[in-house]
Formats: structure tokens, sequence, C-alpha cells
């Protein structure tokens, strides 16, 4: 009782907390931004044009002429997923700070800003981790015949020279075949298309925009063009399988779902 | 709280000798209700009876007659005189006493021409009380949100609730322990409320955070009415209502008839209730009661709707995602009381039992929440559509002896009581598919709730203008939890027995071996525990109409099943309160005025928020409100005008934000305005009368630093009465706005956006449109 009459004294104080009734905040904002993609900063603008030049792991001098990508949907997180390697699950309500819903097309060999059809929204909050949706329909539907990724180019390594190019899809091409029976849902195909953890740093603001920087050769960091084969034996072009084998196939694919130098976030206020 | 017209049938009367105050509200039973007491009304007493002359001695009935009870601004007269002498009370009437005020938070609200605003339901009456707001998100047969004084009470969790004496809150219900569906209350039988804004009367119970509220069920309009209303989103209501005029207003019975297709999509609901009550003298100074009541109903739901979508012309303000939303409920019950006094004491006693069932189908998130788990076969997003189902009994029964002496010439009062409960409850809550089907259990609770509380209360009263009041309660609460589905996962499933989609798994990890060891799915959980609350208050005065008062008081809310664990301390929700008020009241001329002001602090260590994946309130942390209520009552002979207005500060103790959801500004006014009309028709002249109810709400704190719409509502109605006829018009919603009665921010996908919505967003349910009622009435052989 003690305390309830220091309470009541001090109820003569809160005479001024009554005062202020409508006045205060439950923390936090909600935020509407632009968002944009891109290909990386540091190209020349005619990029898109001339191509894109680089040499990879494998020793394939690159010169990517075409290198377009499918962005579903983007996502900014509070935290970041415990290291350890538990099995992932598609998403998590309650750790989103930012998304875009809306997909675009990004041309990935041009430095400028691509607008997403539709501004993103989000919290206040600081996104520690981000997350690329390679997508084209629902997450988690076991199809999706849309093209991911877009490439083509021209490779020399030593005195062997060709031209290539391939599509990605993310589908039941990319399903999981080793299934334990005791966890069939362990590795979902919908974590096939998310790629995550993404590092940032990024507290959102209204009125600011979300930058998503595409490096399209990162993608090509381990493929070793030389095991593909020509698609005729009069032709130097060599078609990259939208399939697991040959590993250059599933060097590339892995190269687009890298959570490290593929995809940067920035924020521009 | 007679009914003016019916004090006059009653003087009337040959075989009632009296003299009284016209200010005074006697209720009287007629002692000619003895003779005509049915030989089945008293076998059907016998049990009650029987179980309550247990715990209570026997009437002697030659003791004076007990006190009369307080009622708002005629009450607050008849509080003063409470306060002091009854030396003017000199009449032979007979009436239940009332519990005497704790203070300015203590609103004994008579009903009065009031009834004549428009409400929806029984729930509407409690915005006769100050700091009350109503919404509803989950269709017209699911509890109303009440927020009072800063708290979101939620459908109950923090106020106890009565129906003339028998408990509402339900224990253990899994979508808000305390849940309290008060739609089987016909608003027509509710002769008065009272309202206590904070815990300071140690009669109240489990619940009784914010405050507590009595409705007291009578019928002042006797005779046979029959009611039929007919009008917007083809609504219809038939009521029937029988009052003997011989007996008393706690004598009746009344039966209605609802049916409406709502506002917009998914909005229709059925339902029928019945009420029945019959009062009957016990010796010279006592009374008894029994009742029965019966209520079941059928709606649909339109849920919430996200406001992007609505902006974007993807849905309608009025409109659905889910038509599956909706629910069904049902509540039978019978009760019976005696009260009667022996020498100095007034003994009381009551006995009742409730039959509940419930089921609620909401979706507030859309598909989000049906997240891939390792050891489930892959799947699509299912849908997040709730089933919840829960089915309970209560048995309980609640009594007192209150001891009244004189000292230093003043009337000193202790009051000993006791009230129990038991609850069974079953609870589920399954996930539904798109087909139809469960693909989910995540709650199978079978509960078995003990509550038992004790208490003392003393009015002490060393001058004829100072009362102490108070004393302390105690409460046992006990648990015994079955839980069907309590293992849920296991890291590492058998692979010769992989538990697939199963939801509740007999398989659990092995740490000798890592790998899973077998187990049955259910666990059984018990736990007990004992919570002390003082309350006391402290009236000064009056002088010259005026009474300051100060209240202090802790409360308890007992928690919800599914948080206890096997001998674990029972984790309450503690609330303290303070307030300060002062009330003035006065008869001018033929005019009766009623004004408090009060200034009020609580706080409460583990509050409840909504939380809209789980579909129910879940513990958040400590809470303190601070603000300020002023109402104001004035009633004359051809008006009732009542207006009050709270303002209120809510806010977390560790992080000093703003609890989310709760109003901090609330307005409310009640106006009834009824004269005769200059017209006659056959030689009779015609009564008119108009009403209104006008309601603010200001900007309420959602989360993320959001602030909702203002809310501001204009009911009306207008009546002619002629002989047994009336006919009467109600607008809801007069000035037709566009508003959002609930609002939330949190996260949804209604797959109305190419890929999830995942960050929070605005949602909200749609405060109904303009609604045009007409209303006939007709009573035969009544008052």
């Amino acid at each position: 009782m003690a305390k309830l009459t220091t309470r009541v004294v001090a109820l003569a104080v809160a005479l001024a907390g009554a005062a202020s009734a409508c006045t205060g905040t439950t923390g936090s904002e909600i935020v509407s931004f632009e968002a944009f993609a891109s290909g990386p900063a540091d190209l020349p603008p005619d990029t898109a044009t001339r191509g894109l030049s680089f040499t990879n792991g494998s020793g394939w001098s690159i010169t990517l002429t075409r290198a377009r990508l499918h962005i579903g949907a983007v996502y900014l997180n509070r935290s970041a997923p415990i290291s350890g390697g538990q099995e992932r699950q598609c998403f998590l309500p309650g750790i989103y700070v930012a998304q875009v819903t809306t997909g675009m097309d990004v041309d990935a060999l041009s430095p400028a800003l691509q607008r997403f059809p539709a501004p993103g929204s989000g919290t206040a909050d600081h996104a520690v981790t981000g997350e690329v949706w390679l997508t084209g329909g629902r997450i988690d539907e076991p199809e999706d015949r849309r093209t991911i990724a877009d490439v083509a180019g021209t490779a020399t390594r030593g005195g062997e020279s060709m031209r290539f190019e391939g599509t990605v899809t993310i589908g039941t091409n990319r399903k999981n075949r080793d299934v334990d029976p005791a966890r069939p849902g362990a590795k979902p195909l919908c974590a096939e298309r998310i790629v995550s953890p993404i590092a940032t740093s990024i507290t959102p603001t209204n009125g600011g925009a979300l930058v998503v920087r595409v490096d399209p050769r990162a993608w090509f960091a381990n493929v070793d063009l030389g095991e593909l084969e020509p698609v005729s034996s009069e032709s130097d072009l060599r078609r990259i399988p939208d399939e697991a084998e040959p590993p250059a196939a599933d060097n590339l694919y892995r190269g687009l779902r890298g959570a490290t130098g593929v995809y940067r976030f920035e924020w521009i206020d | 709280m007679l009914d003016p017209r019916a004090i006059a049938a009653r003087v009337r009367e040959p075989k009632i000798s009296m003299k009284f105050n016209t200010s005074s509200k006697f209720r009287f039973i007629n002692p000619s209700i003895v003779r005509r007491s049915s030989v089945l009304s008293r076998i059907l007493l016998l049990a009650p009876a029987a179980f309550a002359l247990a715990f209570a001695q026997p009437a002697r009935g030659d003791e004076p007659p007990p006190e009369p009870p307080p009622s708002d601004a005629k009450g607050a007269k008849e509080k003063e005189a409470d306060d002091h002498q009854h030396e003017d009370a000199t009449v032979t009437v007979r009436g239940r006493v009332p519990a005497p005020s704790r203070g300015a938070s203590d609103f004994n609200l008579r009903v009065g021409e009031l009834s004549r605003v428009p409400r929806q339901n029984a729930a509407d009456l409690l915005k006769l009380a100050p700091g009350i707001l109503l919404t509803n998100k989950g269709g017209d047969g699911h509890a109303e949100q009440v927020f009072l004084r800063g708290f979101d009470a939620r459908e109950g969790q923090d106020i106890e609730f009565t129906a003339g004496g028998v408990p509402i809150n339900e224990a253990g219900n899994l979508h808000g322990n305390g849940y309290a569906d008060l739609h089987f209350i016909i608003p027509e039988l509710v002769e008065g409320l009272r309202v206590i804004e904070g815990p300071f009367d140690p009669r109240q119970g489990n619940f009784a955070v914010a405050g507590s509220a009595a409705y007291d069920l009578g019928l002042t309009r006797r005779g046979l009415t029959a009611k039929y209303t007919h009008g917007s989103f083809a609504t219809r209501r038939m009521l029937l209502l029988w009052g003997p005029t011989r007996e008393s207003t706690h004598t009746f019975a009344g039966a209605e008839l609802f049916d409406t297709d709502g506002f917009g999509q998914n909005r229709g609901a059925k339902r029928g209730s019945a009420m029945g009550q019959y009062e009957g003298r016990l010796g010279r100074n006592g009374s008894w009661r029994i009742g029965a009541q019966a209520y079941t109903s059928q709606y649909k739901s339109a849920g919430v709707v996200r406001a992007d979508d609505v902006a974007s012309e993807r849905i309608g303000f009025y409109d659905t995602y889910d038509r599956r939303q909706g629910g069904d409920s049902s509540r039978y019950s019978v009760w019976g009381d005696i009260e009667t006094k022996s020498g100095d004491t007034l003994l009381k006693q009551q006995l009742f039992f409730i039959m509940r069932d419930m089921r609620l189908r909401e979706n507030f998130t859309g598909f989000l929440l049906d997240v891939q788990q390792a050891q489930q076969n892959p799947h699509v997003q299912r849908g997040d559509l709730l089933d919840l189902h829960v089915d309970s009994q209560t048995l309980g029964a609640r009594g007192s002896a209150r001891w009244r002496t004189k000292a230093l010439d003043q009337t000193q009062e202790l009051e000993l009581g006791y009230f129990a409960r038991a609850d069974r409850t079953a609870s589920s809550q399954h996930r539904i598919d798109q087909s139809g089907a469960p693909y989910l259990t995540e709650t199978d609770l079978d509960s078995r709730l003990g509550n038992i509380g004790i208490y003392g209360d003393a009015g002490l009263r060393p001058f004829s203008w100072l009362t102490f009041r108070g004393g302390a309660r105690g409460d046992i609460f006990t648990y015994d939890v079955l839980d069907a589905c309590a293992q849920r996962s296991v890291r590492k499933p058998s692979a010769a027995n992989p538990p697939g989609d199963q939801s509740c798994l007999s398989q659990q990890d092995d740490p000798a071996t890592g790998g899973v060891r077998y187990r049955e799915p259910h666990d059984r959980r018990g736990t007990a525990s004992i919570a002390v609350m003082p309350r006391g208050s402290v009236l000064i005065g009056p002088f010259t109409g005026f009474t300051a008062s100060v209240s202090l008081g802790k409360g308890i809310r007992s928690i919800d099943p599914v948080y206890i664990n096997q001998d674990l301390p029972t984790p309450f929700a503690n609330v303290e309160a303070g307030e300060l008020g002062v009330s003035y009241a006065r008869g001018v001329g033929d005019v009766e005025l009623m004004a408090r002001s009060i200034f009020f602090q609580t706080h409460v260590d583990r509050d409840l928020i909504f939380s809209e994946t789980a579909g129910r309130a879940t513990l958040a942390n400590g809470t303190t409100r601070t603000g300020w209520v002023g109402a104001v009552r004035a009633t004359g002979p051809w008006f009732d005008q009542a207006a009050n207005v709270t303002f209120v500060r809510s806010t977390f103790d560790d992080t000093h934000l703003l609890v989310p959801y709760v109003p901090d500004v609330v307005v409310r006014s009640d106006t009834a305005i009824h004269h005769e009309l200059p017209f006659r028709a056959d030689g009779e002249k015609l009564t008119g009368a108009l009403a209104s109810g006008i309601t603010y709400v200001g900007r309420r704190a959602l989360p993320f630093g959001q602030r909702s719409d203002e809310i501001f509502t204009v009911d009306a109605s207008a009546s002619v009465a002629w002989r047994m006829f009336e006919v009467a018009l109600v607008a809801t919603n007069l000035l037709d706005r566009r508003y959002r009665l609930s609002e939330f921010n949190y996260a949804s996908d209604f797959r109305t956006a190419q890929q999830p919505t995942l960050v929070p967003g605005r949602h909200f349910a749609a405060g109904a449109p303009r609604g045009l009622f007409l209303t006939l009435t007709a009573t035969l052989g009544g008052t």
C-alpha cells in the first residue's frame, strides 16, 4: 500500500501526463521509398553496348554482352541467420524491415538506376541483412518457368575462344533430389529462389531510395566454360544448360545465388 | 433505479403504505408476491437455496429494511444519504442492498430515458461510463473489444463483467482469457449498470484490472411488449417482453430473434436470445430470485482489409478477403440467489451454472504463417484461417454477510464474503487450408480451473462527513491443464517413422542416443497460486453537494492456461491503481445535476497486447496509464443529458513508448428529450422523443509510430408514442461517415501483390455506414 500511496502522490505530476495524452509514439515509423536496381556502379555508362570484360577464376577472359536478371522481390531483415547452416525456411514472419514486392528485369550491364515498377515500404528499423528473391511466381510454387538470368558473351582462354549464351530458371529443374525421408521439407525449392543473407547496414527512411547493385562478373567466378559443348560441330557457340550438369552450369547457378560479392544494397536519402 | 412511472404506479398500489422523497428510487417487493409465487418456483428455488443456506444464516425476517440503492445522478443524492444518515428513510420498502460506493470512479448508471439512444446491444450501454470505446472486428456474434481508461481490455480480459451477479468472463477461453460475450443480454432487460473504473472494491475478482461492469437485470416497462424492427441491410429484430404489473421489476421474461445481412460483404448474422427471472419474497425482509438464460447465434465476419489494397482499389472498403470468417456462439445459464437480513447482518447467497460454446474463424494474416518445416512434406502456403473452438462449463457461487452497527453516532459496517467458481474448458485452435480441411493443430487444451476468493470490506465512519471503506481480497487460482498437443517438433525425426505433417508428435529427441525416442504427444501441467489484494477508499463530504474521494487498490488477471508450466508459480498480471476524484450532485428545481472529475494512474506488470499472428492477446511488458476523466449528467422532467470525456496516456515501463491501440481521447454524449406533443388522436395526447449518441475517439497510437484515423459518429432516434403503441425511427452513423472502427499495423500477405507483403502495413475493420431502422412497439396491460 505504501507503494500505492506514492503513486497517488504522483498523480499531481500525472496532470502533466494527462495533458500530454495526445502526444508520443509507439516507436519506429512506417516508411515508403523508391527502389532501383542496376549493374555495378563502377561500370562505364556504355557498358551495355560495349560489353563487360573481365577474367574469371577459371582463367577465362569473358566479355559479357548480355546479362539480364529477373528480381522477383527484395527484402531487408532486422536479424541475421544464425551461422551453423540450419535448414532454410523460405521466410520468417517478423524479421522484415523493408520490402519491394513488384519484380522487374534488370540489365546488369548498365550502371544506370532502373526503377522498380512500384515503390517499396517498410519500417524505420535497422536492417543487417537483405534478401533477393529470384522468382517469377509465388516463392513456394513447385514450378516456375520464368527466365531468371539471361546471359551471352564471348570468352577466350589461351588459344581457345567461344561465344556462349544461357538462361537460368529455378523450377523443378532445381529441385533437390537427395531428400531425407525424415525431413522432406528441410531443403524446400523456395529456398533455392532466395539469395540470403546479403550483409548490409541500412535504416530505411521515408522518401529515401533503395538500390540493389548486381555484379554479373561474380556469376561467372567459378564457371569453366571449357566444359560446355558447342551447339554444333560447325559453331563456336556454346549454350549453358539450364540444369545442374555440367558443373559449369551449376556454378553459374550458384554464382547467381551467391550471398557475397554478387548483390549489394545501397540507401540513398 | 426504478422508472418514475413505475414508482407512480407503485404508489397507487393499495397494499403498500409509504412516504418517500421523490428523489429516492427504492425497489419494491409487493407483499402479495408471496401469495403469487408458484409452487414450481418454490421447488426450483430449493436447490440453490439449500446450497445457499449452507453458507448463510436463516432470516429471522423482522429487521428494518435495507438501504436504498444509489443510482447515478439521483444516486448521488442517495450516496450522500448513504454516507451520512437515513433519518428520513422511514418508508417500509424492500429491495436488494447495493454495494457501497467506492468513490468517484464508481458509476452506478441508471439507463432511464437514455435507453432511447440508439444502441446495438447491451455492450453499447457501457458507453454511459466515461472512457469506453467499443470496437468489433470479429462480426456480430463476436464479443466487443472494450477500451477503458487507456486499457485495451480486449474482449473482456481486463474488465470483470457480471449480469445479475453471474460472471460473464470466461476463464480459460483460448481466444482471450476472460473473454466476455455480452450479446446474450437483451438490452431492454438492463435496468442499470454499475461500472467501477479501477480495482477499488474488494468484491471485484479476477479480470478486474481496468475495472468491472455489473449489469442489473430488470424490466421497467411492465406488461406485455412486442417490438419489431426492420431496416437497413435487411435487418430484422423481433422482441417479446413480459413483466407482470404486480411483480417487481426483477420479475421478467424476454426473448428476441435477430437476423441481418450486415453491411458490405460477409457480415450476416442470426441470433436468438431468451432471458427470464422471477423474484419472490423470503420471509419479511428478504427476497430470492431464480433465472435462466439461453442464447445462440451464428455470424459471418469480414475481418480486416489492408489500407494499401483499399487505396489501390484492389478491394473495397467494406469487402473481405476471406468469406469463411465468422463463428458460432451459444450460452445457457441458470442462477438463483437469496438476500435476507438476520439481526444486524445482511446475508446474500448466489449459485450459478453456465454452459458456453463458441467457434471462431478468423484470418488476420492471409498466407503468411504456414512456414515450411523440415519435418513436413514440401507445401505451399496453405492459408492462415484460424478455427478456434471453446467449450466450457462453469459452476460457481458467491455469498456475503454484511454487519452494520452504530458507533460514534455513525453507521459502521463490515462485510465478509466469498466467491468460488470452477471451470472446465476444452479449447482447440486449428489452421484451415483452402479446401476447408484442417492442416495444423496449434493448440488442444483441456483445462480445469479453480478460483476461490475471499474478502473483507469495512465501512468506518468516524464523522458524518468522513468514510473509510476498504479491506482486502485474496484469491487462489488452480490450474490442471491437459495439453493434448504438447510435443510439436523434433530435431532429428525418426527415418523409420517420419512424423511428416502431423502436428502432435509421438517422438522426441533422445540426448542419450542422439536419435529419437517414443513419447505420447500429450502433457499435463498443474499449478496454483494465491494473490492478496488490498483495496480502499476515503470519501470526504459532501459539502454542499461535493464529495471528494481517494481510492487505491490492487487487482489481478489470471493467466491463460496456455502459459502454465508444471509447479511453476502462476504468473499473474498485477495491477496497482490509484485515483483522486471529486463529485458534485445537487438538485436544482426539477433538474438533478451530477458532475465528476477524476485523476487516475494505473500500473500493470504484465500487460496483454493483441498478436495478429497468434490470433489472440499475448503477454507483454509492464505498462502505466495516467489520465483524467470528467463526466456530467443532468436529468430533468423532459430531458436527460450525459456526457463524459477521458484523456489518458498509456506507456510501456521499459521503453516509455505508447501502448498501441488504446485511445488517448474519448468523448461521448448521450441525449434524450421527451415530451408530450401538441397533438391528440382519439382524445389521447401523443408523446414524442428525440435522442442522440455522439462519439468522438482521438487518433489512437498504432505500432510503428503510426496514428489511426479519428472516429466521429452520431446516432439518433425519433419516436412517437400513443397509448399502447410507439413507433421509432433510428439512424446509426447518421452522417454516413466512412470510418475505420479498428486499425492495426502488422504484416500480412493476402496475395494482392506479386510477392508476399512481409513488412507491417495498415489494416482496418470498417465501421458501419448509415443505417436506418424502423421499430414498432406495442405494450399491453402495463405501464
